[in-house]
């Protein structure tokens, strides 16, 4: 009764109520129990307030006016139609910024408004704040712009080609880098059987349910920002080195947030909510439409990963080698770390004494790609179990008995050359799946 | 635009108010009326997160005028809980683990209520038909499903300890 795998079947019994009791006593407050979610009596009462709930007196409402073209300059910005309208507080471009224009986790390559040139559909030209919602929106349309157009770099291909317009800098290349772990060429040579193949990915929005909101006020000579957010230490800094002020004179608080999935990692609207109250030294209020946040919100990497793995004709791998290309679209954003895990794991949960793998992530004008569960990890799963099925195809072995024969258990090497000490889930996994699977096919549902 | 004059009842409670004639119905109750329960994730009736019950239907209060609740009765998840006692579904959304980042809860809950008003015990298909107009983006929607199961289940036992008459005779 106290072992770990008879408590979570409890918990998947028909009474959860019943197995809450049954949960107690174990030594544990929390792991274990099924228990009640802090905040889900506010939840459940609809008391929760998410960013857009918040309003305040004097608050003005922003907006950003967009690109619309992926990549290019602005010959001619003309805001007279906005700043003449009755009930706009304030129209500001990157000359109003007095601090940096440029932010990022990891590379700072994004500007909070276009200063140099345009590098994807939606990058913020210019913000209005007005005192209503309508009056913004009015002021957004009646803002002109005419661009001067750059050929848009649209696939990992052109990103390469030398000839091509260069997203940022010298070179569209964003990341290369090479893991090298044991001697792939050599150890090919002793393979009995190689598969070889290309998988392609796609991009993907998170799509959270709530679109990105905030709200942004002085409070007691503090800028604040109250903001749907996973980073609210990150947004500080940023928003302190967009203004040139310390970071004491700057506070974010997340507010609670609909759903995220890494997608609010990067800045959204704290930056353009921290100099539109800079500027009005009022409350200001934006929330993005689900277009605009679709538009502009990071993305799921696109990979196209091409592998070669090796093994005996008893199915043991040998070799594998591997090498990625990704569009980072048109900002770092998590391009960097997303790289580094995909790399790590590009050969899945087995034991491959040799792998090479070689990624290369280029800048393009799509959307941003980020942090997006899994960074990376999701894209080559498709990979390594892609190849796994083909090997087993290619052997005539049980796809599954290939995977047990390879696995990663208690003492297993991986390609960083970490041994791995402690506990090592996969095997119970394949188990417990294999069961699961069982039932389901029986019971003739989802099948 | 014109200014309208509403008459309705919202949450119980019989209301007049006023706002513009091309007013959504999710604006009118969130800006005007401050019901900040009622969400507003697509405004484009695909999400959900807006659902509200409009005598005794779901409808996405972002594609419907504010006008068009004249002299209906509009429930709103505020109006669940009317006097401190929480409705069943709010109990066991928070018992089965229901509620993630809690965006999509008011619409969710408010179509299992009228799932439930209508059908006290659905099965499990149709609870996910009365559901499949409400995205979540968190749970994987099973345990939303399993709340509306142990609700439904929770007032079988009621209506049969009301009536033990009843069920001695089944038995």
């Amino acid at each position: 009764m106290n072992s770990p795998v008879m408590e979570r079947s409890d918990q998947r019994s028909d009474a959860p109520a019943k197995s809450r009791s049954e949960g107690q006593g174990r030594g544990y407050s929390v792991v274990g129990k099924d228990c009640i979610k802090k905040d889900a009596l506010d939840k459940v009462l609809g008391k929760a307030m998410f960013s857009a709930d918040y309003s305040m007196d004097g608050m003005l409402y922003g907006g950003v006016f967009r690109s619309t073209i992926p990549h290019g300059t602005i010959k001619s910005l003309d805001l007279n139609g906005a700043l003449e309208m009755d009930g706009v507080a304030a129209v500001l471009t990157s000359k109003d910024i007095p601090g940096k224009n440029r932010f990022g986790i990891i590379i700072k390559d994004e500007p909070s408004l276009v200063d140099d040139k345009i590098r994807r559909i939606g990058d913020p030209i210019a913000l209005v704040a007005a005192e209503s919602e309508e009056i913004a929106e009015r002021a957004l349309a009646a803002i002109k712009v005419e661009y001067e157009v750059i050929e848009p770099v649209l696939t990992i291909e052109e990103a390469l080609h030398e000839d091509s317009p260069k997203v940022h800098g010298t070179t569209n290349v964003h990341i290369s880098k090479k893991l090298i772990h044991g001697d792939a060429d050599e150890a090919f040579k002793a393979c009995d059987v190689i598969v070889e193949n290309t998988y392609n990915t796609p991009s993907l929005t998170h799509m959270f349910i709530e679109p990105d909101a905030g709200i942004s006020f002085f409070e007691n000579g503090i800028l604040t920002i109250l903001a749907s957010t996973q980073n609210a230490h990150y947004d500080r800094n940023e928003v302190s080195d967009l203004l040139g002020i310390p970071r004491s004179k700057v506070r974010v608080k997340q507010a609670v947030t609909g759903g995220a999935f890494g997608g609010k990692l990067d800045i959204s609207v704290q930056c353009h909510l921290a100099l539109l109250t800079w500027h009005t030294r009022r409350p200001v209020k934006m929330v993005r439409s689900r277009k605009e946040s679709t538009l502009v919100s990071s993305k799921r990497h696109p990979m196209t990963i091409h592998a070669r793995t090796g093994a005996t004709s008893e199915g043991k791998l040998l070799a594998m080698e591997v090498f990625m290309t990704a569009d980072t679209g048109a900002y770092a954003s998590y391009g960097p770390a997303v790289a580094t895990r995909a790399m790590v794991h590009c050969s899945g949960p087995y034991v491959i004494p040799n792998v090479k793998v070689e990624a290369l992530f280029v800048y393009s004008n799509n959307p941003m790609c980020g942090a997006f569960r899994g960074f990376g990890v999701p894209q080559v799963s498709i990979c390594h179990e892609g190849q796994m099925n083909a090997l087993a195809r290619e052997l005539g072995m049980d796809p599954i008995e290939i995977r047990r024969i390879n696995a990663h258990r208690v003492g297993s090497q991986i390609i960083t050359g970490q041994i791995l000490k402690e506990s090592v889930g996969f095997l119970d996994t394949i188990d417990e799946a294999l069961e699961g699977a069982g039932q389901v096919m029986k019971s003739g549902r989802a099948v | 635009m014109n200014e309208i004059e509403i008459r309705f009842t919202l949450n119980h409670k019989d209301i007049t108010a006023k706002t513009q004639g091309n007013r959504l119905l999710v604006d009118f109750l969130r800006e005007d009326l401050g019901l900040t329960s009622v969400k507003k994730g697509c405004a484009e009736g695909e999400c959900g997160a807006c659902t509200v019950i409009c005598n005794g239907d779901t409808v996405t209060s972002c594609t419907m005028l504010a006008g068009q609740v004249q002299g209906k009765s509009v429930l709103t998840l505020e109006g669940l809980s009317l006097g401190g006692e929480l409705d069943i579904l709010q109990e066991t959304y928070m018992e089965a683990g229901a509620v993630q980042c809690g965006y999509c809860t008011p619409g969710m809950i408010l179509s299992s209520k009228a799932l439930l008003m209508k059908n006290p015990s659905p099965s499990e298909d149709e609870i996910r038909r009365a559901l499949s107009g409400n995205l979540c983006r968190c749970t994987g929607y099973t345990k939303i499903i399993k709340a509306v199961q142990m609700a439904a289940e929770c007032l079988s036992e009621k209506i049969s300890e009301k009536l033990p008459e009843k069920e001695e005779a089944a038995s």
